[in-house]
């Protein structure tokens, strides 16, 4: 089951799946995803119907979780929930899924839920989606990581958005297709001819299952060229870049009567790291040279996650206080007179004033 | 010397403050204010709930000439000093304590 949360998780759950279910806290909102299988509207308190969404504030949308709650435990089982983390809606109900799933004891590996996070691209971005995003990373995801209860959590970065001066739907569509390429590994080994290795959908769903940061990535294998250069040169721009990783998976496809042998520089740079990694080798009839795709799994202190981000909060913050300074105050030159102004706020308090009163009339000031 | 003074000042606990404050006020009202009421003072306020500390707290600042015991009929009586008076006003100003009432002098 695929689900979006908020105005940007619906549209990349409904590209993804014209069957998923999509959650909003504005009818308007939800209105605007053109396929989805069922829209939900999450109740808050309004007195003239629900059409404004959260308005950034994620308190509004962790409001409404407790609308939908126990339905979206029940369709979250097992699926993956996409939200972004900077808005209000998709934020605050995806925090109140992600608390309700670290409280509990453990979670079966097939009942788990993944992740797909869109987390804003903070040099562009309003500054309340980068602080948004900071509480989100530091209190709920964190809790979530710690207790192991989720599956593969996908950190999305908004970067290549900004920077190639894409519009939604397009960067939507290249997220999805990108997303699409990962999800096709069993489904290829299903389908096409089989020549070493095997992933089936249950190794695959065990992979989902594991509760780390996934970053998947897919190129054109060449294997005259040492792999690690070519992972380097290919990480997916779509993701926030990998640490070393934990566990992996990677699907090859070799051209008609292609090498099969050809994974085993790959394998060899797992081995090196002390990675096994699940994989297979496929024939690809349609491939005119070896094609790769392999996802990481790692863990990122969300801490480290959160520099990034705090780093660029405090440059708004102290842009804030500069515009402000040059547009709304001028500054007089005070002489302060600091023992005067202790006396001034000594006897606006009160009764302090009374027993420097009492000390000068018995003389002893 | 200044520096000493304000080193000593700095130093002083909130139940020095509050010794220097109500022998002041008693001292203002023409109330004699003595060791034991200062010790049911201090008890009434929680700082303390042995007559020793109230008493080593009144002679740290004898010792430092912020306050002099008098000794008048039976009872020691306080009286604020200069050096007291003018640390008591470091103490206002930096507001670091604040003052609260004597059960002593309020029952006057």
């Amino acid at each position: 089951m695929v689900i979006g949360i908020g105005g940007a998780g619906s549209k990349i759950a409904g590209k993804l799946d014209a069957q998923a279910t999509i959650i909003n806290v504005s009818e308007t909102e939800l209105a605007k995803v053109p396929q989805a299988g069922r829209r939900i509207l999450a109740a808050v308190h309004a007195q003239h119907g629900q059409f404004r969404g959260s308005r950034k504030n994620p308190a509004i949308g962790h409001d409404a979780y407790l609308s939908v709650r126990r339905e979206l435990q029940e369709i979250a089982r097992g699926g993956t929930v996409f939200s972004s983390t900077g808005g209000g809606t998709g934020n605050g109900i995806t925090t109140g899924l992600l608390q309700d799933l670290a409280a509990r004891e453990s979670i079966p590996e097939a009942e788990k839920t993944s992740f797909g996070l869109v987390l804003p691209y903070a040099p562009l971005e309003p500054a309340e989606f980068v602080r948004n995003t900071i509480e989100f990373l530091r209190g709920p995801l964190s809790q979530a990581i710690d207790s192991g209860n989720t599956g593969n959590i996908f950190l999305f970065s908004n970067r290549v958005k900004f920077e190639s001066r894409l519009s939604e739907e397009a960067f939507n569509a290249m997220l999805v297709d990108s997303l699409r390429v990962f999800l096709a590994i069993p489904d290829k080994n299903d389908t096409l001819r089989l020549l070493d290795g095997h992933i089936d959908p249950e190794d695959f769903g065990l992979f989902l299952a594991r509760p780390y940061f996934n970053h998947f990535t897919y190129f054109d294998y060449d294997p005259q060229t040492p792999f690690e250069k070519q992972l380097d040169d290919n990480i997916n721009p779509l993701l926030l870049p990998p640490e070393a990783p934990i566990e992996a998976i990677f699907l090859v496809e070799v051209p008609e009567g292609g090498d099969p042998t050809v994974f085993y520089n790959v394998l060899q740079y797992f081995n090196d790291m002390n990675v096994a990694p699940v994989y297979s080798v496929v024939e690809n009839p349609e491939r005119t040279q070896p094609f790769i795709t392999v996802a990481l799994l790692y863990s990122r202190k969300p801490a480290e996650l959160l520099a990034d981000f705090n780093k660029r909060n405090e440059q708004h913050a102290q842009v804030k206080v500069r515009k402000s300074l040059e547009q709304y105050v001028d500054l007089p030159r005070l002489d302060v007179n600091l023992e005067r102004e202790a006396k001034r706020a000594v006897k606006q308090r009160g009764s302090d004033e009374d027993i420097l009163q009492v000390l000068k009339r018995l003389g002893k000031l | 010397m200044k520096e000493l003074f304000e080193e000593q000042t700095a130093n002083l606990s909130e139940a020095h403050f509050l010794i220097l404050y109500w022998a002041t006020q008693g001292e203002g009202r023409q109330a004699k204010y003595n060791i034991t009421n200062c010790f049911d003072d201090l008890k009434h306020c929680g700082i303390t709930r042995t007559k020793q500390t109230a008493v080593a707290a009144v002679e740290a600042l004898c010792a430092l000439r912020f306050v002099t015991l008098r000794g008048e009929g039976n009872r020691r009586n306080l009286y604020i000093t200069r050096y007291g008076a003018r640390a008591l006003e470091a103490l206002v100003l930096r507001q670091k304590f604040t003052p609260r009432p004597s059960a002593f002098l309020e029952g006057q």
